[in-house]
């Protein structure tokens, strides 16, 4: 059962950004619900407030700009980036990672900037992201910064997202269009599950991009590789820079093996553009 | 909040307190109990529904997000004391045990047929991935949604009709 707490939704951008100036400490926001509902039931937690971002008109829509590229808003679902012939046809990586997140309840929901505000370690549309290179617009009343999805998860469950501050936009960048790219994601079911590991992979413009879920206390990316980097050598980097844990789910052993195995399918899978 | 709802093509009007699941206003609210609560944390789907035409998880919803919406439930799919198609697939094969999965399994797979009425057994599986059954009788299910959709013509039932 939830504690008590009051719902504010507010209608424009710029009411928000005095709602989180104002009271921003006492305030959680939601979007997609699927992790702040469940977050507040199982750890009793009550805000003052839940501030429902959904009414934002400024925060729909999917949108492609040839200078800047993929922008997706916080109120687009990962239901929205699967339903979206232009991601299918720019950026496929992130409809296979919208595919492999939770059950289609869950998706329908469920935002791609609200998994990676979650920052869980196995966030699977923060691998796709990080693989992409994509970063994220951050407003607050104070003013608007913008910061690379490597750079924006601080440790579990933390980023470096401030009590007044909303992430507005993810973007994925224009050179990254088109770009070749798959993911594994191992589970304990072939049904819905949380990523015991999981890798993304890239191979654009001659260059090769890997980022790792479950693997560490974030998400991580391994320094950009030339896309004909012989396999042991990507498996290497991977090794630098995972830190898994044993945990109830699987141990530091099989993620760690897991890790190398999904690296080299996707190697040889993945045929650069 | 006063929440203003359109469930299974009633209108309704009530006070909720704002902390409240769509969930727990579906059935201290209104009194539609037919919607289970599981987990209450989004892993189970006992509490699936179809809002504006989708499936959610109602313990994953607020009440006051659900405002102005329109939705499905369990409640709406006998009419006049007649279980629908789907339903009568289920009893016929076997695909209630204990139950408690049954009104959100109804849920998932009919808005599922909307988009996909010639699944595959595996797109069928995938559409219910998010629904446990925790008697286990998915064979069952699989079979009772190839009844509706007449993919079963010419296959043995298992003889448990
Ligand atoms: S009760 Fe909602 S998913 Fe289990
Ligand atoms: S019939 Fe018992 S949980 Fe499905």
């Amino acid at each position: 059962m939830l504690r008590p707490f009051f719902y504010v939704a507010p209608r424009t951008k710029a009411e928000l950004l005095g709602i989180l100036r104002d009271e921003g400490p006492g305030s959680r926001l939601l979007a997609g619900g699927t992790d702040v509902l469940a977050e507040l039931r199982v750890a009793g937690k009550a805000p003052k407030q839940v501030v429902d971002i959904k009414k934002v008109e400024a925060f729909q829509g999917i949108r492609f700009d040839p200078g800047e590229g993929l922008s997706i808003g916080p109120r687009v679902t990962c239901a929205d980036v699967l339903a979206s012939p232009l991601v299918h046809r720019e950026y496929p990586l992130l409809a296979t990672a919208a595919a492999k997140l939770g059950s289609p309840q869950l998706r329908n929901r469920a935002t791609p900037i609200g998994n990676i505000c979650t920052a869980s370690p196995c966030a699977d549309m923060a691998a796709a992201f990080l693989a992409l290179g994509a970063w994220t617009e951050i407003e607050s009343a104070r003013g608007v910064r913008r910061v690379e999805v490597k750079d924006f998860f601080v440790g579990v469950k933390q980023t470096v997202v401030e009590p007044d501050e909303v992430v507005t936009r993810v973007v994925v960048p224009a050179e990254m269009a088109g770009a070749a790219g798959d993911m594994e994601k191992l589970k304990r079911i072939r049904g819905h599950d949380l990523a015991l590991a999981s890798v993304a992979l890239v191979k654009h413009g001659g260059k090769l991009h890997v980022a790792i879920g479950s693997c560490a206390p974030t998400p991580v990316v391994l320094p950009v590789l030339p896309v004909d980097a012989p396999v042991d050598e990507v498996k290497a980097e991977a090794l630098k820079v995972i830190r898994p844990i044993d945990d109830v789910r699987a141990s530091a052993e099989y993620r760690t093996f897991m890790v190398q195995v999904f690296i080299e399918r996707l190697m040889a899978r993945v045929e650069p553009q | 909040m006063r929440i203003r709802v359109r469930v299974n093509g009633r209108d309704y009007q009530q006070e909720a307190p704002d902390h409240w699941t769509l969930l727990r206003f579906l059935r201290e609210g209104l009194g539609l109990t037919g919607t289970k609560e599981g987990c209450g944390a989004g892993e189970c789907g006992a509490c699936t529904i179809i809002m504006d035409g989708l499936t959610v998880n109602s313990c994953l919803v607020l009440a006051p997000e659900a405002d102005g919406t329109v939705i499905e439930t369990i409640e709406g799919e006998a009419v006049a004391g007649e279980l629908s198609p789907l339903q009568r697939a289920f009893h016929k094969h076997h695909a209630v045990q204990c139950g408690f999965c049954t009104p959100a399994m109804i849920l998932s797979i009919k808005a599922f047929l909307r988009t996909n009425p010639r699944p595959t057994v595996r797109e069928i599986q995938e559409a219910i991935e998010g629904n446990f059954c925790r008697c286990t009788g998915y064979q069952q299910i699989i079979e009772a949604v190839q009844e509706v959709t007449g993919q079963r013509e010419g296959q043995e039932e298992l003889g448990h009709a």
